[in-house]
């Protein structure tokens, strides 16, 4: 190093120190570093402290200085704050004077140790309110000769515990929700259960369904698989009705809810159900992502609505088909007895006498017509008289074969001796076509059909219903070699729309038609049936003496006009009311006309010479017919009273029995009427 | 010597350390100015470490700092220090033995 450059040297290191003592004389220097015996200590001036004295007053924690003894040297504003005491007031106090006693002990040993941190304790304010606090201790040694000072730093917690509280009550809530809704699902589980009901949840972004067990016992599915893809599912309805199905579920994604009935073929044995499922869709940000609901069988409900259905319709065409019937039968009358008083009335040339005859057969005709409509609404009345149905089987062989057909061979086994019994021969031919008709359906692959008779004779060792009375029965047979019936069939087969076959088939009153009928006529019905042999029904009549109290009307007999005496006609319908007096009076009877049954007592009142009252039974005015002929038994016994109606059988039972008061059935020709009046006014003649 | 001069520029990484005190004012600004004075005159040939002596007071021994803060540089030698907050840029400039590149400034 030459001389030049060392002075160069010295010189800028002169200018350093120069410099350097400059800068600490003029305060351009934050901290002196001064080396000592025990290393080196850096001396900062006040302004180099005053960023962490800022620091300390403005932070949240209080902050805290204290002697070893828990004197406190300095604390922050917010400590004070926190404890509610005045600044000045606690510096050169004793610090554990701020906790509870219990806590000073492990404050003191905390003090001791020097160093801790995160350690709980709960400071109480002026207020006597407590805080809870976490806090921190370090030691701290400021110089050598001073002993060690320690500082705090205090958090309050008031805020985090109540935080932390309120959470343990939420969650304490949250976890009574969850049992409370566990509890509801379950309670819901139970009930649906109860109803027979199955649910099903389908997640339509796995597309796999969950089904608790009872849906796997409306589906038949007892081995099933706990993955059952929608796919699947459908496979369970009938093949034509899986696009409804499809169709209501894809629906479903759109308007929210599910609501069909369809059929499904039940896997364990193949029967097919009606079912009936309904749900509803849940959505997350407007897309569907589950449809859930229950489903029921429904098959038997659907059963019952239909037989329900059924009966309603059955009943409905009975009203209308009854009340059409009245009508048309007061036609018939007018028409029948004008015809009948034309009679006479007309040249007598063959021409006249045809077209006469026509009418005549017209009018007839619809009178048949209007009984089968009167036996289908149940409104005829029985129209008892002695018959021998021995008599009647070659009848009944006609009407059997017309309508059993050829497959199946009629036996008809006629007894030797004649019983009558009282009954009507109508009703009786409807019941044995009624069982005919079972028959067959009984046989489709052909068999036989036997019809006998015999005579029983009922007592007390006879297994018979206990209201029926002792004595001599006159019983039918009806017996096929048919597919016979199951004992549980057997019981219900009375039973009104009872049917074993398909619907539109039968309308289940059949046996119930013979089961009245043998009651109405004071008999009754049994049945005898063994499956794979065939099927026996036996009616009941009670046997009577033969032809004895009331000789069949008189067909078409010349009606006489030798009545006579006076006849208080009682009819509301008008043109009935005129033609029948008109008939009466061609009779030779001199008649009095009365439109309702109260208009009739007041002629009876005002005048009592009458030889008949021929009243209908059906009228306005509060008192029918069958009441009016009390009132006159009882207020004018010598009277007799002749009714008439086409529609009795309900209205009239109730009332008193046709016993001892004839009814003549509308539409009655001349002739029947002139039988009837005759023996009625002078019944000892007959 | 100017040659040279430029060579030994170029060919040599400044080695600089500043001490500080904490988070004082003072020592923010010193930090803030070398940092102007590095980027407009030594980019991408210098490496600076910032020492606080509070955090290593041992530090200030091997390179005699008695007062912060001081700028040290020890590489190019000579070693210089200049102390103060580094307000005046020519005289680190000077200390440096760096030409300023932008003389208007």
């Amino acid at each position: 190093m030459s001389d030049e450059t060392l002075i160069a040297e010295l010189r800028a290191r002169l200018l350093e120190a120069e410099e350097t003592l400059d800068a600490i004389r003029h305060g351009e220097v934050d901290a002196v570093v001064v080396g000592g015996p025990s290393g080196t200590r850096v001396y900062t001036l006040e302004n180099a402290d005053r960023p962490y004295r800022v620091l300390i007053e403005k932070m949240q924690e209080g902050a805290v200085t204290l002697s070893r003894d828990g004197t406190i040297l300095y604390c922050n504003e917010r400590f004070a704050t926190l404890v509610g005491h005045v600044r000045e007031n606690m510096i050169g106090s004793k610090a554990d004077l701020l906790l509870s006693r219990s806590e000073r002990g492990v404050f003191a040993s905390l003090l001791e140790q020097g160093t801790s941190s995160g350690t709980e304790l709960t400071l109480i304010a002026a207020s006597g309110i407590r805080i809870p606090v976490l806090v921190s201790f370090a030691n701290v040694t400021v110089a050598e000769d001073t002993p060690t000072v320690v500082c705090a730093v205090f958090t309050d917690q008031t805020f985090t515990r109540q935080r932390s509280d309120e959470l343990t009550v939420a969650n304490a809530r949250l976890g009574q929700e969850i049992e409370d809704r566990r509890r509801a699902e379950e309670s819901l589980f139970v009930a649906l259960d109860a109803a027979g009901m199955g649910n099903w949840d389908f997640d339509l972004t796995t597309g796999i369904m969950q089904r608790s067990s009872r849906y796997e016992e409306i589906f038949g599915r007892r081995d099933a698989t706990s993955q059952l893809r929608i796919e699947d599912a459908m496979d369970y309805f009938l093949a034509e009705d899986r696009a409804g199905v499809r169709a209501a579920f894809e629906a479903a994604k759109k308007h929210g809810h599910i609501n069909f009935e369809k059929r499904i073929q039940r896997k364990d044995d193949g029967v097919i159900r009606w079912v009936h499922v309904i749900g509803q869709t849940y959505y997350r940000d407007k897309k569907a992502v589950r449809i859930a609901g229950v489903v029921s069988d429904i098959t038997d409900r659907r059963l019952m609505d239909d037989q329900l259905r059924h009966a309603q319709k059955m009943e409905a065409l009975g009203q209308l088909t009854g009340g059409v019937a009245h009508d048309f039968n007061n036609l018939l009358m007018v028409i029948g007895g004008s015809l009948e008083l034309l009679g006479d009335r007309i040249p007598h040339d063959e021409r006249t006498r045809q077209h006469l005859k026509a009418a005549k057969l017209g009018v007839s005709r619809g009178q048949k017509l209007n009984r089968q409509l009167l036996a289908f609404s149940r409104h005829q009345d029985l129209r008892a008289e002695p018959v021998s149905v021995d008599e009647r089987l070659e009848a009944f062989r006609l009407l059997l074969d017309r309508a059993i057909g050829e497959t199946i061979s009629i036996e008809i086994k006629r007894s030797k001796e004649t019983w009558h019994c009282l009954t009507d021969p109508h009703q009786l031919e409807t019941a044995i076509l009624n069982l005919a008709i079972n028959a067959r359906d009984a046989m489709p692959n052909g068999g036989t059909l036997t019809l006998s008779t015999r005579l029983q004779q009922v007592d007390a060792r006879s297994h018979v219903p206990t209201e029926i009375k002792r004595g001599d029965y006159v019983v039918i047979d009806v017996t096929d070699t048919g597919t016979g019936m199951p004992q549980e069939i057997i019981d219900r087969v009375f039973e009104p729309f009872f049917t074993t076959k398909g619907v539109g088939h039968g309308t289940g009153l059949g046996l119930s038609q013979v089961y009245g009928f043998a009651k109405q006529s004071g008999g009754f019905v049994s049945i005898d049936s063994t499956l794979g042999v065939g099927t026996s029904v036996r009616i009941y009549l009670p046997r009577t003496d033969g032809q004895l109290s009331m000789a069949d009307p008189l067909p078409d007999g010349e009606a006489t006009a030798s009545g006579q005496g006076v006849v208080l006609l009682v009819e509301d319908d008008e043109d009935v009311r005129r033609v029948t007096h008109a008939m009466l009076e061609e009779l030779g009877y001199t008649v009095k006309g009365a439109d309702n049954a109260q208009r009739a007592l007041d002629i009876l009142r005002a005048d009592a010479a009458v030889d008949l009252i021929f009243s209908d039974v059906i009228m306005p005015g509060g008192m029918n017919g069958a009441q009016l002929a009390t009132s006159v038994r009882v207020e004018y016994p010598t009277i007799p009273v002749l009714l008439c109606s086409g529609y009795t059988a309900q209205h009239l039972s109730a009332e008193l029995t046709l016993g001892d008061i004839r009814c003549l059935r509308k539409p009655y020709t001349f002739a029947e009427l002139a039988e009837a009046v005759a023996a009625v006014i002078h019944p000892d003649a007959q | 010597m100017n040659t040279d001069g430029q060579l030994d520029n170029d060919a040599e990484r400044y080695k600089l350390r500043l001490f500080i005190t904490g988070s004082t004012p003072r020592s923010a600004r010193a930090i803030e100015n070398m940092r102007h004075i590095c980027d407009e005159n030594l980019k991408g040939r210098y490496d600076l470490e910032v020492i606080d002596v509070y955090e290593d007071p041992e530090a200030t021994k091997e390179l005699q700092i008695i007062a912060t803060p001081t700028l040290v540089k020890i590489l190019p030698e000579p070693l210089r220090r200049i102390i103060g907050d580094l307000s005046d840029k020519e005289r680190v400039l000077a200390g440096l033995n760096i030409l300023p590149l932008t003389p208007g400034e």
